[in-house]
């Protein structure tokens, strides 16, 4: 009944507020600029790639690039970001991750852009004299590629869960095509059925965890479902079980996207099956876009519960607790024992997701803190930047060496010994996985400080000591790759292949590491103030938001006067 | 023997729209895990997805608005997208395999 009522008094509401929606939909798309520029590009991709010269079909990869730098420089508050890195400025989640999309995207872009070149049928369609477009897939590579990126940028923007669902699939769905399709070999077609199948049942499960939190709530709109949350929580002391169900199947399905535990079963044989180069991209896409959509569907409950106001209800906390516990034991023991290089940095994945979960037990602290340590969110998203850096450099180098039958390196025999012939890859290789492993003046080393100093001082001492042990456990194989490239023997035929992009954006990759581990401070600080609320705030909470924005405007305001002035 | 209106069947309510939703959600979830034809296999995962989609309903008539049935056009549509690529991922392997049996490809495991 109560619902019925709020229902007529919304409808009643909503007429004056039809004015403000022209206002809301020119803001929305103010901000969804360096997503209209990466689908624009991505169009573009699909017509070059079939162009009648071949001097056009070549140009597909300059456009996606072009395309992702131009996204940068219009994501929104760029010049607040920017100035953010020094000073302190409030800027959201959403502007961090598409920042992190953005330049992250555009080393694997550089890592995969020779994917399509490299494939037997391109290379048969580009010699006949008549050009078949039926045999090649440029433009739908690089589309796919861009459509993605899109749909992890949208993902971290989403204010609805109708756009988060759509956002997800748009991440999703290009990944299927081009694990399929990125690599001629029955391997890979093997890999991009397992994940489609697993996809769509994921998909299935958060959607209906989507149903539950819509009929719980009564509503799509995020800030609206927080809003009606809290009212609940103060009316009956406790959140409904429908409520409790939608998400903890919405979480659950999640998993699949970060590749956690009960969900990460798949990830070994996709990371595996897949082209290097788009391992690259699934190591860092869906799983950064999967964190993305946690945290949004997470601070929608809040971090308000338990006794001392600062935890997840007790059901999804426990719940959390087991995917972080079980994905790094599961990842890290089964990681041990691979005899593929693929593999174990698949497992390796698994493990960073459940060390990444331990940033969402802990949360966004109710009072901010002075220290940039004790924001669970914060960490999460500067260790994505970390993880992403290092996944592109181990993935990109793997992606860089071939066996004597041509194919891409796999085993621990055919990387041993890669020092002695080719001395910057084995070295681009060990500064990657040692920022895996966590050595300390790499960014990996801040990432995992980071995550568990927040969680220690959140009062999640096990989960620390689990994390550490963990830690330790994982460097048995992160050391075995690394003593494998140096001291290993060396195998006959192995080559490197010559595509210049895929060496620079794995050494860009390996590289940012090391400095970002000298200098990553004021990253540390973007990602806390980007982190500072939540991305979805309750209408009172959104006030005070407001407030601080119109006190941060204010030196801004300043700094333009001076502009002009001169 | 009970009429229709003694049942309680007569005006379908809010329960009878979950629980169909549940059953059918269940039974694509057991087909999904059970069955091993991948067209079949396909097909579940869309049962899923209408048993998400009849739930959407209810709760969107539920509530007397009706941001639960646009959601549900928005599911079809992501349904039909994945009907497409799921299509082509079955004939891309009935051509390299001859057979549409999941446990045909068992090529990846360790």
């Amino acid at each position: 009944m109560i619902d019925i009522m709020t229902t007529l008094m919304t409808l009643a509401q909503a007429a004056p507020e039809a004015a403000k929606a022209t206002n809301v939909i020119t803001e929305h798309l103010g901000n969804l600029i360096p997503e209209l520029i990466l689908l624009t590009g991505g169009v573009l991709c699909l017509m070059t790639g079939l162009g009648r010269e071949e001097g056009t079909r070549k140009a597909t990869a300059w456009i996606a690039g072009a395309s992702l730098l131009l996204a940068i420089i219009f994501i929104p508050n760029i010049h607040t970001i920017t100035k953010g890195f020094y000073t302190k400025e409030i800027l959201d989640m959403s502007g961090f991750i598409k920042l992190a999309a953005c330049s992250i995207g555009f080393l694997l872009l550089l890592v995969s852009a020779a994917v399509p070149d490299l494939l037997p049928q391109t290379k048969e369609a580009e010699k006949a004299s008549k050009f078949d477009p039926g045999n090649i897939f440029r433009g739908e590579y690089f589309a796919f590629f861009l459509f993605s990126l899109v749909g992890l940028m949208l993902t971290a923007g989403a204010k609805d869960l109708i756009w988060l669902f759509l956002a997800l699939e748009l991440t999703s769905l290009p990944t299927y095509v081009m694990v399929a399709s990125a690599r001629k070999n029955i391997a890979a077609q093997e890999a991009g059925v397992k994940y489609f199948f697993l996809g769509a049942l994921s998909a299935a499960i958060f959607l209906y965890g989507f149903a539950l939190i819509y009929g719980a709530t009564g509503h799509t709109d995020l800030t609206e479902i927080k809003n009606v949350i809290a009212a609940q929580n103060l009316a009956n002391g406790e959140l409904s079980g429908m409520l409790i169900t939608g998400l903890v199947l919405t979480i659950l399905g999640f998993c699949f996207k970060i590749a956690a535990f009960p969900m990460h079963y798949y990830a070994a044989d996709v990371y595996q099956g897949a082209s290097s180069a788009v391992t690259a991209f699934l190591a860092f896409v869906p799983k950064a876009a999967g964190f993305a959509a946690l945290i949004i569907i997470l601070s929608t409950v809040g971090w308000i519960y338990g006794p001392e106001k600062n935890h997840l209800p007790e059901i999804l906390e426990i719940l959390l607790w087991v995917i972080a516990v079980a994905s790094m034991f599961l990842g890290n023991v089964l990681g041990m024992i691979q005899k593929s290089v693929k593999r174990a940095l698949a497992y390796s994945s698994v493990a960073h997701s459940g060390y990444m979960v331990i940033g969402l037990l802990v949360g966004i602290p109710a009072v901010a803190s002075d220290s940039a340590i004790g924001n669970g969110i914060a960490a999460i998203i500067f260790y994505l930047f970390a993880y992403g850096l290092a996944s592109v450099g181990s993935f990109g180098i793997l992606a860089c060496v071939r066996n004597e039958k041509g194919e891409e390196v796999d085993s621990y025999d055919e990387i041993a010994g890669l020092f002695k012939n080719h001395k910057v890859i084995a070295a681009i290789l060990a500064l990657s996985v040692f920022s895996l492993l966590g050595m300390p003046p790499l960014m990996g080393f801040l990432g995992k400080i980071y995550i568990f100093g927040s969680a220690f001082q959140a009062g999640f001492i096990w989960l620390v000591i689990i994390a550490v042990i963990n830690s330790a456990i994982s460097g048995a194989y992160y050391l075995r790759i690394a003593n494998a490239a140096f001291f290993g023997k060396p195998a006959e035929g192995i080559t490197a292949t010559n595509t210049p992009g895929r060496l620079t954006g794995a050494f860009i990759g390996a590289v940012a590491t090391l400095v970002l581990g000298f200098t990553g401070g004021f990253l540390v600080d973007t990602a806390s103030h980007a982190a500072e609320k939540p991305p979805v705030l309750r209408d009172d909470e959104s006030k005070d938001k407001a407030a601080a924005f119109d006190i941060n405007l204010e030196p801004q305001a300043a700094l333009n006067k001076d502009i002009y002035a001169q | 023997m009970m009429t229709l209106a003694e049942t309680g069947l007569q005006y379908p309510v809010l329960a009878h729209f979950l629980t169909t939703g549940a059953i059918l959600f269940a039974l694509g979830m057991i087909g999904f895990l059970t069955r091993r034809n991948l067209i079949i296999v396909f097909l579940c995962t869309e049962m899923m997805f209408q048993g998400v989609v009849v739930t959407l309903v209810g709760l969107s008539k539920y509530h007397m608005n009706v941001t639960g049935q646009t959601f549900v056009i928005f599911v079809l549509t992501i349904a039909a997208c994945e009907a497409a690529l799921a299509l082509g991922l079955v004939v891309l392997m009935f051509r390299r395999k001859r057979t549409l049996d999941s446990l045909s490809w068992s090529q990846l495991s360790g």
